[in-house]
C-alpha cells in the first residue's frame, strides 16, 4: 500500500483540518507517518490541541467566572429603560 | 436569597434586575464571539427584550442563567448572519494574497513551532494568559475569529458554521486553519516565545 507522502505545509492543514472532519484513512496513515519524523509538525499540533483543550476549559467555567468586562453603562441604562417601557 | 428550590423547579427573578444580574456575564459571552463592542451590547439588549416578551414560557428545567444565554445564541447567531460579507470570505482559490503566512514558497516553516510545554488547566488559571488569548482573538480578521469561536467555544459543527456565513464548506475548513495559525502565532510572539 502506498503511503501518501506529505509536506510540512500540507500536514499543517490536514491537522487542521481533522479537528473538524474525519479524514479519511490514508490521509491519517499520511499525517501520521509525517508526524513520526516532523518534530516541528509534532509541536505545530500539540499547540492546537492545547489551543482547542484551552478554550474548552474556558467554556465550562463562563457560567461561574467573573469577568473583567463590563457592559458600558450607557448601555445598561438604555437596556433598563426599553425593559421597563415594556413591562 | 431565599427558599432552596428543587432540582427541576427553577424560577425567573423580578426582570428589573437583569441587567444588574446578568448584564456583565452576557455582554462578555457576546463579545467573546462578536469580537464587536456594540454588536455585542445589541444582542445583550436584544436578549433581555426578548426574555422579556417570553417569561411566561420559562419551564424552569434550565436555570435562568442558562435560559437567558440560550436566548443570548440565538440572537448572537442572527447577528453573525446579518453582517455584511467582506474580502475575508472570498473564496480562497481566488483571491491573490499570499497562501500562507506560516509557510515560505519551498512549504517549509517560515517560524519553527517550538515546544510549549503547555498545560491547559493551569495555563487558564492564570489571568494574564487568558487576557493574551483573548487579545490574540480579536487581533485576528473579525471573520476568522467569529468563526473560530464559534467551533472552538460553542462547539459548532462546520456545517453549522457555513450555515451562519454561507460559505462553503471548503472555505470554512481554510478560515478555521489560518484562525489557528494566527492565534498560534500570536501565543508564540506574544506569550511563549518571551518564556525563554
Amino acid at each position: 500500500m502506498k503511503l501518501w507522502i506529505f509536506n510540512c505545509q500540507q500536514v499543517s492543514r490536514l491537522v487542521s483540518k481533522s479537528m473538524d472532519r474525519k479524514l479519511p484513512l490514508i490521509q491519517k496513515m499520511g499525517i501520521r507517518f509525517h508526524l513520526m519524523m516532523c518534530r516541528l509538525c509534532s509541536n505545530y499540533r500539540r499547540q492546537l490541541i492545547f489551543m482547542r483543550r484551552l478554550l474548552q476549559i474556558s467554556r465550562q467555567h463562563e457560567d461561574t467566572s467573573k469577568s473583567d468586562l463590563h457592559l458600558p453603562l450607557n448601555a445598561r441604562e438604555r437596556i433598563q429603560k426599553e425593559l421597563t417601557s415594556l413591562k | 436569597m431565599g427558599v432552596k428550590k428543587p432540582k427541576t423547579q427553577h424560577q425567573l427573578h423580578d426582570p428589573a434586575t437583569w441587567v444588574e444580574r446578568y448584564g456583565d456575564y452576557l455582554y462578555t459571552y457576546a463579545l467573546r464571539r462578536i469580537f464587536e463592542a456594540s454588536l455585542a451590547e445589541e444582542i445583550v439588549q436584544e436578549t433581555f427584550v426578548a426574555a422579556l416578551k417570553a417569561r411566561t414560557r420559562f419551564e424552569g428545567r434550565a436555570s435562568e442563567k442558562t435560559w437567558l444565554t440560550g436566548i443570548l445564541k440565538h440572537k448572537l447567531i442572527d447577528q453573525l448572519r446579518r453582517q455584511q460579507r467582506d474580502t475575508v470570505l472570498s473564496s480562497p482559490e481566488t483571491d491573490n494574497r499570499p497562501k500562507d503566512t506560516l509557510f515560505d514558497a519551498g512549504g517549509k516553516w517560515r517560524t519553527k513551532p517550538r515546544k510549549w510545554n503547555a498545560d491547559p488547566q493551569k495555563l487558564y488559571e492564570q489571568k494574564a494568559f487568558m487576557e493574551t488569548v483573548f487579545q490574540c482573538m480579536a487581533g485576528i480578521p473579525k471573520r476568522m475569529s467569529q468563526a473560530f469561536a464559534l467551533r472552538e467555544l460553542e462547539g459548532a459543527t462546520t456545517a453549522e458554521i457555513c450555515n451562519v456565513f454561507n460559505i462553503s464548506t471548503a472555505n470554512c475548513w481554510v478560515i478555521l486553519h489560518r484562525a489557528r495559525g494566527l492565534m498560534r502565532n500570536c501565543l508564540e510572539k506574544n506569550w511563549f516565545g518571551n518564556k525563554k
